[in-house]
C-alpha cells in the first residue's frame, strides 16, 4: 500500500522492490551457507568416569581432525626423561603432548580419544590420578593397554591420541 | 542484470558449501628420517577406518619369519582394502603398528619411505608379545581420509 501511494503504481519500481526482497532472501541463504563452517563445535562427553579421568565415549560434530603419532617421555632428540621414574615420565609425556598440540594449533583439551600403551600396567592408577589435572573441560575416551616394549628404550608409557581442533 | 547478481550470489553460496567439504590436509612437524609425521591435521573428506591388517590371510604361511615378505603382503592387503573404498596409500593419515620385535622398526621405516609420495602419516609403534596368529610379525591398523 505504501509503495503504491509513493510510486503511483509504477510497475518497474514494484518489481525492483520484489527483487530487493528476493536479494534479501538470497543474502540470508548466503549467510546461512557461509556460517556453516564457522558454527561452534559440538562436543558431549558420554558417561564420564571422573575417578579414572576418562569418558566412556566422546560425541563430537564439526572441527578439524588431528591424528597424532605416539607421544612418549623422550625429548625431541629421543633422549628419555626421568629414567626409572614413572611419575616423571607421565609428566614429561604430557609436556610433550602439550607441545605437539600447540604446534598443531590446539591444546590438550582438544583430545577426544587416546590409547595409552604402558609397560607397567600395575601403575595404571598413578597414571589415571595424574590425568585428572591434565584436562579442564572434560575427559577424552581412553584405552589402557600393556605393551611389551615401547620405541624409546626405558619408556614406561606412550600415548596415541586423536584430537578435534575447534576451527 | 539483477538476475545475474542474484545468480552469482547463489553460485557463491554453493561454492561456499563445496569448500567446506573439500579436504584440507597438513602434515605437522614431519620427521622424514623416521618416515612419519608428528601429527596429521585434516578437515573435510571421507573417513575410512581399517581393521588391523596382517600377512596371515589369505597369504600362505610361507612368509614365516620373513619381515620384508610380511610387510609387502600386509601392504598389498591394505592397498586392496583401500582400493575397494576408492582410496590409495597416500590417503592414510595414521597407522598403529604392532610388531613382535621393535628391532623391525628401522626396516619398516625404510620400506614405508618408498610407499608414501605425498607426505608421511602419524605412526605409533608398539611391541606386543603376540599377534592373532603365531607366525605374524606385524599388524598394521590404518586410518585414511579420502578427498
Amino acid at each position: 500500500m505504501v509503495s503504491e501511494s509513493v510510486s503511483g503504481g509504477n510497475e518497474t519500481e514494484e518489481s525492483l522492490i520484489s527483487i530487493m526482497k528476493r536479494l534479501g532472501l538470497f543474502a540470508a541463504i548466503l549467510l546461512a551457507g557461509f556460517s556453516q563452517p564457522i558454527v561452534a563445535q559440538e562436543r558431549e562427553m558420554i558417561i564420564p568416569m571422573p575417578q579414572s579421568a576418562y569418558s566412556q565415549a566422546v560425541k563430537v560434530k564439526g572441527g578439524t581432525l588431528l591424528f597424532l603419532s605416539g607421544v612418549g617421555p623422550a625429548d625431541e632428540k629421543g633422549v628419555l626423561a626421568a629414567p626409572g621414574d614413572f611419575r616423571g615420565q607421565v609428566r614429561a609425556t604430557w609436556d610433550n603432548m602439550r607441545r605437539v598440540m600447540a604446534k598443531a594449533g590446539g591444546s590438550l583439551d582438544d583430545i577426544v580419544t587416546m590409547t595409552v600403551y604402558t609397560t607397567e600396567r600395575r601403575w595404571g592408577e598413578i597414571f589415571t590420578d595424574m590425568r585428572k589435572d591434565v584436562f579442564k573441560t572434560g575427559y577424552p575416551s581412553s584405552a589402557f593397554v600393556e605393551a611389551r616394549k615401547l620405541r624409546t628404550p626405558g619408556a614406561f608409557l606412550e600415548i596415541q591420541a586423536i584430537a578435534v581442533l575447534k576451527e | 542484470m539483477k538476475t545475474v547478481v542474484v545468480f552469482s550470489f547463489l553460485l557463491l553460496n554453493f561454492t561456499g558449501i563445496t569448500f567446506a567439504q573439500e579436504l584440507k590436509k597438513e602434515f605437522v612437524d614431519p620427521m622424514p628420517q623416521d618416515s612419519r609425521s608428528t601429527a596429521v591435521k585434516v578437515k573435510g573428506g571421507t573417513m575410512l577406518f581399517l581393521a588391523g591388517h596382517t600377512a596371515s590371510q589369505p597369504a600362505p604361511d610361507a612368509d614365516l619369519g620373513n619381515f620384508d615378505a610380511q610387510f609387502k603382503a600386509t601392504f598389498d592387503k591394505i592397498k586392496n582394502t583401500l582400493a575397494k573404498a576408492g582410496a590409495t596409500v597416500d590417503d592414510i593419515v595414521s597407522m598403529s603398528v604392532f610388531v613382535t620385535d621393535l628391532r623391525y622398526v628401522p626396516q619398516f621405516n625404510k620400506l614405508t619411505k618408498e610407499l608414501f609420495k605425498k607426505g608421511y602419516p602419524a605412526v605409533t609403534f608398539v611391541e606386543v608379545s603376540h599377534l592373532a596368529r603365531p607366525q605374524s610379525l606385524i599388524e598394521i591398523q590404518p586410518i585414511a581420509v579420502i578427498p
